[in-house]
């Protein structure tokens, strides 16, 4: 039986996007087209499932009550542009010659990027598996980029875009400035060369983790308990991060689906209950502004100009 | 008992006879990082073999003892038992997406189309590939094909509308000139080169010696990959935008035929009676097309299958033209 979401993917495919592509003269990218159908169709699931989770739990039990949540639609935009793929699909088509120039150069020096199986043969065969070590390597990975972006003050003029948000709900993981998710992308495209590729074939464990750090986000007094609560990321522990006292260098937290690395380094905080969030050094338009204000106003803050970052203290 | 004994040695004896004759079909599934071996007697999958991350191309070595695929994203090639599609070795290869043997079986050769390269290596048995040329290409080096005396190899350029020839001899390219719209198949025929263009509706004959495009043949929307009959008196295209076939007189590239086929027809193999095996690239199936009748069903595979290979093929070279 075919994965429904892998039927909807192929349809969108052949009746959509490759007459498109034949009639744009862009039939280069057919390949490309169908990867990013793929990953369209998973991330509007995504969308939906998150939608049909989270809003219940906000709404049974919300952490703040606001009068007018316009500021939400922003994050909501954010949340679209990225799950369905439109901002990954454009860095990757934008990047593609650089990229294939780059591989082409290591090839040519002899490298070739290994993948976790080289290292460790006992996984050939054992793709699950496979993917759960690449998860658990990549969000150690992401804890180290979340928090040198904390420390560095450019960067964190940047990423305390995604930090602005006074009324954070789940729709809040996405919003992040363009050359912060610009940085992330070559972060993890730097790890690939080192651990190569994790399996793609498990669109839906990608879902489940990006559920995960949906959730992580949510306007809910949801805790997961001293013994999952150390195993995987609660709303609870995610929201003392985004605390109106913990912006910059002086956070917490920083691990998005295990909460392992912040216990391991020192940086975790459980004790910290449910805090407004918010980051007061910024700009106003960081958090109420509208998305070409968002991204105009930490591009401001990167050069320098309006209220400058509080990272490095 | 000692007939029970005789029983059990003579089923040990038989099994792996009767195994070795069994017709697989192997399909690589390219976004699913496994190969459906296929039972070719009852058009059943009866098992996937896991892979790295993406295969995508597969063919047989000249001696026919093993089939080799590439794992583009995995950066290796796999090298297969033809008899039961098990993995025997792997090699480390970096982006193969396309490979093929020269008709006299000396070299094979490997697009790299992530990393704009083509790759020219000598194969033995014993120690697998041995690189002989690098050749630097322009955008998304595709698909290949030989001259009949294996001077040339003459590769599309699927991001840059070209198509290259390169001396297998030396390495060196000897054109590289404008095709039309994202070339992709290509294939050898009676001294041209045939080019199926997946932007425009048909395919390029073009002169091997200077890659000027001499006539176009309209075949379909998308045309994508060209292969002879097993008589060699015709010549199917796949065409994936139309979602068809096309069946082409050898001798006077004439259109004889269309049939429709849903679902991104992509490469074929032919079954020993005369089916036309399909893999259906975005609607995760292998399609078994009558050529006669024009009717066919089709089997569930992997999430976008691509290669295919039939083991009854294995004695015949797959490069040589019928």
């Amino acid at each position: 039986m075919i994965d429904p979401f892998d039927s909807i993917a192929g349809y969108v495919q052949l009746h959509v996007l490759v007459p498109l592509l034949w009639h744009l003269d862009l039939m280069r990218w057919e390949d490309l087209a169908y990867g990013w159908a793929l990953f369209a169709v998973y991330g509007a699931a995504q969308v939906a499932l998150m939608f049909a989770l989270c809003v219940p739990l906000e709404r049974l039990f919300p952490v703040e009550r606001w009068p007018d949540q316009r500021v939400v639609l922003t994050d909501i935009f954010y949340t679209v542009v990225q799950r369905v793929g439109v901002l990954p699909l454009v860095t990757f088509v934008g990047f593609y010659e650089v990229q294939a120039r780059l591989n082409g150069f290591l090839t040519d020096h002899g490298y070739v990027p290994p993948t976790l199986e080289r290292f460790l043969p006992f996984l050939m065969g054992w793709p699950v598996a496979t993917f759960l070590l690449y998860a658990i390597i990549l969000d150690f990975a992401d804890y180290w980029r979340h928090r040198i972006s904390h420390r560095i003050g450019w960067w964190w003029a940047l990423h305390s875009l995604h930090h602005a948000q006074r009324q954070m709900t789940f729709w809040s993981d996405d919003r992040n400035h363009v050359l912060d998710d610009l940085i992330g992308a070559l972060w993890f495209g730097a790890i690939a060369l080192l651990i190569g590729v994790s399996p793609m074939q498990f669109p839906l464990l990608v879902l489940f983790l990006r559920l995960l750090e949906s959730l992580s986000h949510a306007n809910a007094r949801i805790d997961f308990g001293p013994v999952l609560g150390r195993v995987l990321v609660s709303p609870r522990f995610h929201r003392a991060h985004h605390g109106v006292g913990a912006y910059g260098a002086r956070s917490c937290n920083f691990g998005a689906v295990f909460p392992w690395w912040d216990m391991l380094f020192g940086t975790a905080d459980f004790s910290r209950d449910y805090v407004p969030t918010g980051d007061p050094s910024g700009d106003e338009a960081l958090a109420s502004g509208s998305y070409l204000a968002q991204q105009m106003a930490g591009l401001r803050r990167l050069l320098g100009r309006g209220k400058q970052p509080a990272a490095v203290q | 008992m000692r007939w029970v004994w005789r029983g059990l040695l003579g089923v040990a004896i038989l099994l792996p006879a009767a195994a070795l004759a069994r017709p697989l079909a192997f399909v690589l599934n390219s976004d699913d990082a496994s190969i459906s071996i296929i039972d070719m007697a009852t058009r059943r999958e009866i098992r996937r073999e896991p892979v790295l991350r993406q295969p995508h191309h597969i063919t047989l070595s000249p001696d026919g003892k093993l089939v080799l695929a590439g794992d583009t994203v995995g950066n290796q090639i796999l090298y297969l038992d033809p008899e039961t599609g098990r993995i025997l070795r792997r090699q480390t290869i970096s982006d193969p997406y396309q490979l093929m043997f020269s008709p006299d079986g000396r070299v094979l050769t490997v697009t790299g189309l992530a990393r704009n390269q083509v790759d020219i290596y000598a194969f033995t048995d014993a120690t697998g590939l041995t690189l002989l040329h690098r050749v630097p290409a322009r955008s998304m080096p595709s698909h290949i094909a030989y001259a009949p005396d294996s001077s040339v190899v003459y590769v599309s350029l699927q991001g840059s509308n070209r198509l290259m020839a390169i001396s297998v001899r030396s390495g060196a390219v000897l054109w590289d000139v404008p095709v039309g719209e994202t070339p992709a198949g290509v294939l050898w025929d009676h001294d041209h080169v045939l080019v199926g263009l997946m932007g425009e509706d048909g395919i390029a004959v073009v002169d091997p010696t200077d890659g000027h495009v001499l006539r176009m043949v309209r075949t379909g929307r998308g045309a994508h990959n060209l292969f002879f009959s097993p008589d060699g008196r015709l010549i199917y295209v796949t065409n994936r935008v139309a979602g068809t076939i096309t069946v082409l007189d050898r001798a006077s590239l004439t259109v004889l035929r269309d049939y429709r086929v849903p679902g991104g027809p992509d490469d074929i193999e032919f079954a020993p009676d005369g089916t036309l095996w399909v893999t259906q690239r975005f609607d995760h199936g292998v399609l078994f097309l009558d050529p006669r009748t024009g009717t066919y069903s089709r089997i569930n595979v992997g999430r976008s299958p691509h290669g295919i290979f039939l083991n009854t093929d294995r004695h015949t070279h797959r490069t040589e033209e019928p």
